[in-house]
Formats: C-alpha cells, sequence, structure tokens
C-alpha cells in the first residue's frame, strides 16, 4: 500500500506502470479526479485543500483495509495533492491491482466513495464571486452508505 | 487536564489558529464537555461552535469518533466541519 499526500502535480499514467510492473498483477484499475471549472453560478479561480496530517494516513490505510477484507486485491497506490489546484488539475489518483479485473473494479470505487467522506481533507473554492468552504454532497454520502449492504 | 485541539477549514480561520494546548482546571469527559465548558469560560465563538457542534466533526487521537465518547488526558481532539477531499 502507498499512501502519498503532496502539494506537487503527479503523473497517473506513471503511477498506473508502477504497479503493473509489480507481481501478481492481472488487472489494474485507477480512478482520477480533477479540479472542476464548470459552474452555472460562478467561475472558478483556484482551490485551496487542507488536510489533517497524521489522521489522513491512518484514515486511507484503514481505508484499504477494509477493501482488502472485501475483495482479493494485490497492490493499492492512493495519491492527494493539497495546497493550491487551478480549474482542470488532478487532485486524486486511486489504483487498485489484482488477478482478476473484478476485484480491482470494485476496490477501486470503494475506496474513492470512502475517501470522500472519511479521509480529512477539506477544499476552498475562490472563484469570481468569493471564497467558500465547499460543502459535503448528499450523493457522496448516499455512495459511501450503499457500500454498507457488503457487511 | 491537557488536552491539544486542532481546528481546521472554517473554524481554523474563525478562531485564528490550527492548533492549541489547552490546561483545564477541571476533567472533561467528552468533546461535548470541553466546548460546553469553553463556551461558559470563553464564550464568543465558542458558544456558536456548542450550538452548532452538530454540523461538525469530531476526531479523538485521529480517530472520527462522536461529541459523546470519552477524551482522556493528553488526548488530541480535532473539530472540522464535514470532509470534502477527492
Amino acid at each position: 500500500m502507498t499512501i502519498i499526500i503532496q502539494e506537487d502535480s503527479f503523473s497517473i499514467s506513471k503511477l498506473i506502470l508502477e504497479l503493473s510492473e509489480k507481481d501478481n498483477v492481472g488487472a489494474v484499475v485507477s480512478f482520477s479526479g480533477y479540479v472542476r471549472e464548470f459552474s452555472k453560478e460562478k467561475q472558478l479561480k483556484y482551490m485551496e485543500l487542507e488536510h489533517y496530517p497524521g489522521m489522513t494516513e491512518k484514515a486511507l490505510e484503514s481505508i484499504v483495509q477494509k477493501a482488502k477484507s472485501h475483495w482479493d486485491i494485490e497492490q493499492t497506490t492512493i495519491i492527494h495533492r493539497v495546497g493550491k489546484l487551478l480549474p482542470k488539475d488532478i487532485i486524486v489518483g486511486v489504483i487498485v491491482s489484482s488477478r482478476h479485473r473484478s476485484n480491482a473494479f470494485k476496490a477501486c470505487e470503494f475506496i474513492i466513495d470512502f475517501l470522500k467522506t472519511d479521509a480529512p481533507f477539506w477544499k476552498k473554492e475562490i472563484s469570481d464571486k468569493g471564497e467558500v468552504w465547499v460543502s459535503e454532497r448528499q450523493e457522496d454520502i448516499i455512495k459511501k452508505a450503499n457500500w454498507n449492504k457488503l457487511d | 487536564m491537557n488536552l491539544k485541539l486542532l481546528f481546521f477549514a472554517n473554524l481554523r480561520e474563525q478562531f485564528g489558529f490550527s492548533q492549541k494546548e489547552f490546561t483545564l482546571s477541571k476533567e472533561v469527559r467528552t468533546p461535548e464537555e470541553f466546548l460546553l465548558i469553553m463556551s461558559k469560560q470563553i464564550g464568543g465563538e465558542w458558544i456558536k461552535l456548542f450550538e452548532d457542534k452538530i454540523l461538525y466533526k469530531v476526531a479523538i487521537n485521529q480517530d472520527l469518533s462522536s461529541w459523546k465518547d470519552p477524551i482522556f488526558e493528553g488526548d488530541e481532539l480535532a473539530i472540522f466541519p464535514p470532509i470534502t477531499g477527492g
């Protein structure tokens, strides 16, 4: 398991390649999230991302452990940026490898769904309308709750 | 009783600090009780935070917790708005 929190940008393809070169890999599934520049109401200038060092890593490790308890996966890389992010910038990457594709697909979606509600990151949007801390999305809460059916 | 308190996001901005050590004259048993004591002793924004606590999350020693979970000497308490990463 690799967990990286950094200000710098990253290449998701490089990380996918690194994971694909490890042992027991029949499938690699990745998710990458980007800063949305589109909104009806406002023009985003940039975003500030803050996190809770220590708890972030602890929460992400726990999410990966939960995923491992449900699916037979091999390697996991989670990378999340903090600091100043511009529209279209990459924010987050989740990469999961497994022997067979189904496990990697499911585990990757599970990890990003839990990251959204359990890993302590906060976004502030700075737009032409001023500054605002982003509110939680009901859709994210519902997506996480849907996984409870697994237990 | 000594506690380390961390604020994040809008709370960090409102209170003007990201972390602070508190020495309390009496024992507090839960994060809720800590906020109650602060709102009585200091007032101001602490009163609003105590009243609005349902809108915020609390972590004890870096684990998501509830307002009524037990806290002990030397614990790290963090209060923050709902998570919006990813």
